[in-house]
């Protein structure tokens, strides 16, 4: 008689993140797109300003790699959204899975594309930097970044990536559900950022902006990410657990 | 040990009953044909021993385990069938190298040679097969992957004659060097009738025959003769099948509860049903054929 393998969780969701790395590796080159283009933007200067008397002109910009980690967190919730499509999702089930592995290793494969959309976004700041001294001849006065400043804004730029991601990965998720969130999802955000505006002296999306973005304390920001991230994986998990596929 | 067991399995999709109240079991290490009409329940049957779909109501047991969301029943079973999906990104070599990543018993000497066999190029991808091809590499994956479970449905889609009497063939060698269970459905019941053990005949989702095949080519016999005689011998018998040919002859199928002798005594003639034919007859809907749906216009 054949005899039967248990199935160790662990090795499958290990194999399904290998299997995945492979599998999407057109969204990687797409990230490379999306930042290249983002880096055209970004050669412009972020802010400019100027003043001149009869004498002289001066025009100083300043340049970050703010437009490439914008662009490269929708690259994050494009892609997220994208592997919870049916096709995507059918890839896992040809092969050994179940609905909690196959969740994780998505997971695990977004986080490895956060990581990697935020490694490349902070460095691309360098770049257009580089590119504005060479190409477009303008003098830099560069504030210095500490190793240890770069790795917290790599960390950072990661998180934002991966909360982008966490978020169409709910979406993805709704969308599967049923259809009707396709419509019902942006109709609420774009209604959101009308909501209350006019009324409140601090309306919630102020709120929300300050609790995510103006985070003085690294380890604070760090708990109110992951938190959220956490959520919004763990209701996306928890909607796909009762689903039927290659249906 | 019995592999799959159901007892009482509905599945309903808008109240509309797919499933009905089907109960069956299957042994460990026997090839069993699933046969019935297109939209009897098959597919749907299949998929939720797979764990794809969860049943609405009854209980489903498949290696003693329930089969949606376990890692377990994934792990000993393939599901087979043309709508397998894999990574337009990966190459057909690569698709067996994360097939043999995935399955313990994965035997890449096998997947190859079947590969090379059907003449696939190893740097050609998937979604670029025709629909034969495409049946035809599923179906090595579903062979190579030795599972203890091992669920083809409709596999032979689109296959050339050759291929689908090679794939018959490799099957068949291959389970008897490693025996395992086999779940089959087709509409194919004469092409596969010397592969099958047993036969599960559904009908509107509903079991209608679970039998060895070589009780169901002796369950039913045909008798043809002059009407009246034919009548009078099989009165209050069920008529499975009936076809009068030209003036006062007819054609009727019955169970096989007639002696031999009984029928020659009355000069009929007995003949065996094919059990494709018998399926088709115990499968229809009416009497009637498609002749009739011309003959009313």
């Amino acid at each position: 008689m054949m005899s039967l393998t248990s199935a160790n969780m662990n090795v499958v969701v290990k194999r399904q993140y290998l299997f995945k790395l492979k599998a999407n590796i057109d969204a990687f080159s797409s990230l490379i797109g999306i930042q290249v283009i983002a880096l055209l933007f970004s050669l412009g200067g972020m802010g400019m300003s100027g003043s001149s008397s009869s004498y002289f002109t001066l025009t100083v910009r300043s340049y970050s790699a703010d437009v490439v980690l914008a662009f490269t967190m929708i690259w994050g919730l494009v892609t997220a959204i994208t592997i919870t499509t049916r096709p995507y999702r059918n890839f896992d089930f040809t092969f050994v899975t179940n609905r909690l592995t196959s969740n994780l290793s998505n997971v695990l494969f977004l986080v490895t594309a956060s990581l990697l959309g935020g490694v490349t976004s902070i460095l691309s700041g360098y770049l257009v930097r580089v590119a504005g001294y060479f190409f477009l001849g303008h003098t830099l006065y560069s504030s210095e970044m500490a190793v240890g400043e770069l790795i917290i804004g790599i960390i950072a730029a990661s998180l934002y990536i991966l909360t982008a991601s966490s978020i169409g990965y709910l979406f993805g998720t709704l969308a599967q559900v049923s259809k009707a969130f396709i419509i019902v999802i942006p109709a609420l955000l774009i209604g959101f950022l009308f909501l209350d505006i006019s009324f409140n002296p601090m309306p919630i999306q102020q709120e929300i902006y300050q609790f995510y973005f103006i985070e003085s304390s690294f380890i604070l920001f760090l708990i109110k990410i992951l938190l959220t991230t956490a959520i919004l994986f763990g209701t996306s998990s928890i909607l796909f657990n009762r689903m039927g596929v290659r249906q | 040990m019995k592999v799959i067991e159901c007892t009482g399995l509905t599945k309903t999709y808008l109240r509309k009953p797919v499933l009905n109240n089907l109960t069956f079991s299957i042994e460990e290490n026997t090839i069993t044909g699933l046969i019935g009409r297109n939209g009897a329940g098959k597919t749907t049957l299949l998929k939720i021993l797979a764990g794809f779909i969860q049943e609405t109501s009854g209980k489903v047991r498949v290696f003693d385990d329930g089969p949606f969301n376990s890692l377990f029943v994934s792990a000993n079973s393939i599901f087979v069938d043309d709508q397998m999906i894999f990574p337009p990104a990966l190459q057909l070599q690569e698709i067996l190298e994360v097939a043999g990543s995935f399955y313990p018993n994965w035997d890449m000497k096998l997947a190859k040679g079947l590969a090379k066999y059907f003449d696939f190029d190893p740097k050609n991808y998937h979604n670029r097969l025709s629909k034969g091809k495409t049946s035809t590499f599923n179906s090595i994956i579903g062979l190579a992957a030795r599972c203890p479970l091992t669920i083809l449905d409709e596999p032979t889609t689109g296959m050339d004659e050759a291929v689908r009497k090679d794939f018959y063939r490799a099957l068949l060698k291959d389970y008897l060097a490693h025996p395992r269970t086999i779940m089959i459905s087709s509409h194919h019941l004469n092409e596969i009738e010397d592969l099958l053990e047993d036969v599960l005949l559904i009908k509107d989702g509903k079991k209608h025959l679970h039998l060895p095949i070589s009780e169901l080519k002796e369950w039913a016999i045909g008798i043809k003769g002059p009407t009246e005689k034919v009548l009078e011998l099989t009165n209050g018998e069920e008529l499975i099948y009936e076809n009068r040919i030209g003036a006062g002859t007819m054609y009727a199928v019955v169970k096989n509860n007639f002696a031999t002798l009984e029928i020659e005594k009355a000069g009929l003639e007995r003949t065996p049903v094919r059990a494709s034919d018998l399926c088709v007859y115990l499968t229809n809907d009416s009497r009637g054929g498609i002749d009739d749906v011309f003959n009313q216009c």
